[in-house]
């Protein structure tokens, strides 16, 4: 979304939050995903143009071993998830990037695979990074099963019964996800190739088609495991415990430097959530519909907080706050005068002096969930076309960028940056993996690898070398002179257009905790039940109580 | 450090492209790997971003890039930046004493100057000392044309090529700069160039990938039991 959305003479413009306000690691770090996510907005579309999906092969054997393909056909187009399942030892199975093989791999098949192609991709797919797949393929994904919820399904439908609900509760998905790789991995199609398709315009629709599609092969895997052990005493899964299912999803640091390397696409999902809660503040007056709808979200976030679960000592206190700010509001809204001028807006204000961050984000959600006709459309602008921002501006003088130094990166150059607590972490990439790894400088080898996620740190070297160029002078004076702030003054000039572009904190601090990065990135897919495993690494889940693809026509929608 | 043929545990296919085999990389690829490579032969970040663009850019109009950018990699790491850099001013542009430029911070300096009076202006010329793989400027050429509306020719001693972003004249451009170390000057006239159209993607030699490979690895750190035991869960994932 470009800054002339989001303009100051607009009548939202006072009931926005400034990015100093939302762009800091412990709020970022409490995100809930809303109706703009991007599994929302994908479900909402393929409910409005009445996609199509069915599963025209199934060849999976007594093992479990064979693949099948799920086709999705929209307008004129077709897109197939081809799935391979496998039979996993369970010595094998991991989550981490460093496993070698999976209980279920996948692709995302632009059109419909002939048997050539499967034979291809059968060649490939399963091998994940040690395969190429082709431009006719738009993610490769695989997913590990969830051992106890999978053989407790499994065995339960077999002998004709239903699974123990508080089982699947607990657990929330038979199958979990520990990769979904897009935009051009491993020689699939780049995202500039499909960016122009109006299905696909919208940031990670073919990784969540590609996830959307994996739900519904979980649950026609154990139905199929259940038939090969109980024969004809096996059942199908109830259909309304089948929809508290969704597809579980492990991820780590890989994911956390996104967010930072794509300063243009973090502003734009930022600038279309505030907007939306600016447009639902800025209201004069709350319809009935609108108090029922917000009764029924808070109902629904109540529930939600009340069955996330976490063990870990990060996540447990944070929690305990949420289903706390939770009960608070729900006995706040039930007495709410929503005949006030700017009831909204009032209400809002409120939260923000009484609950704790997890409350204010939820409430967010909350908020927009009443009001689709209101904010559904900011769901079209959170793509974004990198392209024209990376060339530099040369002729900016020195001034000019000095003010937007000032202007936007004040709370980078506030950092001391002398400090050990301040620089005692450092981005690198493993040799032995290639995946992004944080490391301890005062104990660990590879600093001078560095990789530049902290742009706090950048932004403060280039303060200082600008401090000796003349006011006047061009910047790419400064930067024939300077090649080291390339990288960085590309950044300052993007945030002179794009305020939301910083994670405004230091994000190699001895304090900084990495999960905060991949929750906000995560609610923006629409995740919930976050349950961070470390500090460094997360389970959620995607699709909970989303319809499968055949309810999807009957108008069934989260 | 060794990459077993079938290790499936890293982020990037590219390592299993092997001996005699080529394949067709995503540019998304091509950008990444290229950049990395770049980083890893000395360029600073900002710049190693550039050499990612141009080879992605060649790519996408049929040009191969990467093996471009190698050959080009491969001379200049270690040389200092004073070394590639030119010295700019109006008309004129030198390479230092002795040496030839690189043709990434060539051609993004140009298009850093394209508003300024030292950059290329219509209906002038601007020299240019030697410059390593020239090839390498089209895709900062055709941006600078693109946006100010201009049509540039590339004249050195024996050659001269149009770039009007015809894809046939694309080609014509990078055969005759390819490899090539020559002095050049750039010239310019008003005019709408055509979009450069895609072309067919080349497939890159599984030596030119192995080599880029080799560079971009020198970005990576070596594994330590405390890295990779912070890496994953702390708990158990067979639950």
């Amino acid at each position: 979304m470009s800054q002339s959305a989001h303009d100051a003479t607009s009548q939202t413009a006072p009931f926005r939050r400034p990015a100093s306000e939302v762009m800091h690691l412990d709020r970022i770090g409490c995100s809930h995903p809303t109706r703009l996510s991007f599994l929302r907005s994908m479900l909402r579309r393929l409910h409005r143009e009445n996609w199509k999906v069915d599963r025209p092969v199934w060849e999976v054997d007594a093992t479990g071993s064979g693949h099948a393909v799920y086709r999705t056909r929209c307008g004129d187009r077709t897109y197939s998830l081809v799935a391979f399942a496998h039979d996993l030892p369970e010595d094998m199975r991991s989550d981490r990037v460093i496993a070698t093989a999976w209980d279920a791999t996948f692709t995302l098949f632009d059109g419909e695979p002939t048997q050539a192609d499967i034979v291809r991709l059968r060649d490939n797919v399963p091998l994940q990074e040690a395969g190429r797949i082709t431009t006719r393929e738009l993610t490769l994904a695989r997913a590990n099963r969830s051992v106890r919820l999978f053989h407790h399904v499994v065995g339960a439908l077999s002998q004709g019964l239903q699974p123990d609900p508080a089982e699947i509760a607990d657990i929330g998905y038979l199958m979990r996800t520990t990769a979904v790789y897009g935009s051009g991995k491993f020689g699939a199609a780049d995202r500039s190739e499909i960016a122009d398709r109006p299905e696909l315009a919208a940031p990670f629709q073919v990784e969540m088609l590609t996830v959307w599609l994996i739900r519904a092969f979980t649950v026609d895997i154990v139905e199929h495991m259940a038939v090969v052990k109980g024969g004809d005493r096996a059942v199908r899964l109830d259909r309304d415990l089948r929809r508290t299912l969704g597809v579980g999803n492990s991820t780590g640091l890989g994911m956390a430097p996104f967010i930072v390397r794509h300063p243009v696409l973090l502003n734009n999902w930022m600038i279309a959530r505030e907007e939306a809660l600016a447009r639902v503040r800025a209201q004069s007056g709350a319809t009935q519909p609108a108090v029922a709808g917000l009764r029924v979200a808070l109902d629904a976030a109540i529930e939600n907080a009340r069955v996330w679960t976490s063990q870990h000592p990060l996540q447990v206190p944070k929690l305990a706050a949420l289903r706390d700010d939770l009960r608070m509001l729900s006995d706040t809204v039930d007495t709410w005068d929503f005949g006030q001028p700017l009831p909204w807006d009032a209400l809002w204000r409120w939260s923000v002096d009484v609950l704790s961050l997890e409350g204010q984000e939820a409430l967010l959600s909350i908020m927009l969930e009443p009001h689709g006709d209101l904010v559904d459309d900011l769901a079209d602008c959170m793509s974004a076309d990198e392209a024209p921002s990376f060339r530099i501006d040369g002729a900016m003088c020195v001034r000019d960028l000095r003010t937007i130094l000032k202007q936007n990166y004040s709370w980078a150059l506030s950092i001391d940056f002398t400090t050990p607590e301040n620089i005692a972490r450092f981005w690198y990439v493993s040799e032995e993996k290639l995946e992004p790894r944080l490391g301890e400088r005062a104990t660990e080898e590879g600093a001078t690898l560095e990789q530049p996620l902290c742009i706090a740190r950048l932004v403060a070297e280039l303060d200082e070398t600008l401090q000796e160029r003349d006011e006047d002078e061009p910047v790419a004076a400064v930067l024939l002179a300077h090649p080291e702030h390339r990288y960085v003054m590309r950044r300052v000039q993007i945030a002179q257009n794009h305020p939301f572009a910083e994670v405004q904190d230091n994000l190699i601090s001895a304090d900084m905790l990495p999960i905060d990065l991949l929750r906000c990135k995560l609610s923006f897919f629409g995740a919930t039940r976050f349950d961070p495993r470390s500090d460094r690494w997360v389970r959620i889940n995607l699709f909970q109580g989303a319809p499968f693809p055949d309810e999807i026509e009957q108008g069934y929608l989260p | 450090m060794t990459i077993a043929p079938h290790d499936q545990t890293r982020g990037d296919s590219t390592p299993y492209i092997e001996d005699g085999l080529s394949a067709s990389l995503s540019r998304n690829e091509v950008a990444s790997l290229c950049m990395k490579a770049a980083r890893g032969a000395g360029m600073s970040w900002g710049l190693a971003e550039e050499a990612g663009f141009a080879a992605a850019w060649l790519v996408q109009h049929g040009i191969n890039g990467p093996s471009h950018l190698y050959a080009h990699l491969d001379q200049a790491q270690g040389r200092p930046w004073g070394d590639l850099c030119p010295t700019v001013s109006p008309g004129a542009w030198e390479a230092p004493a002795g040496r030839a430029l690189c043709p990434i911070a060539l051609g993004a300096t140009l298009c850093d100057y394209a508003e300024l009076p030292e950059g290329i202006k219509a209906g002038s010329s601007l020299e240019i000392g030697k410059v390593d793989h020239p090839v390498l400027l089209i895709p900062f050429l055709a941006v600078i044309a693109a946006s100010n509306d201009l049509l540039i020719d590339i004249v050195w001693t024996g050659g001269m090529v149009s770039l009007g972003g015809r894809s046939d004249t694309l080609m014509h451009a990078a055969h005759a700069l390819a490899g090539q170390q020559v002095p050049i000057t750039l010239t310019a006239r008003s005019g709408k160039p055509q979009v450069a159209t895609p072309g067919k993607v080349p497939k890159i030699s599984a030596e030119i990938i192995a080599a880029l490979n080799t560079l971009a690895m020198r970005t990576t750190v070596p594994s330590s039991e405390s890295s990779r035991a912070g890496a994953g869960s702390t708990t158990t994932d067979n639950d």
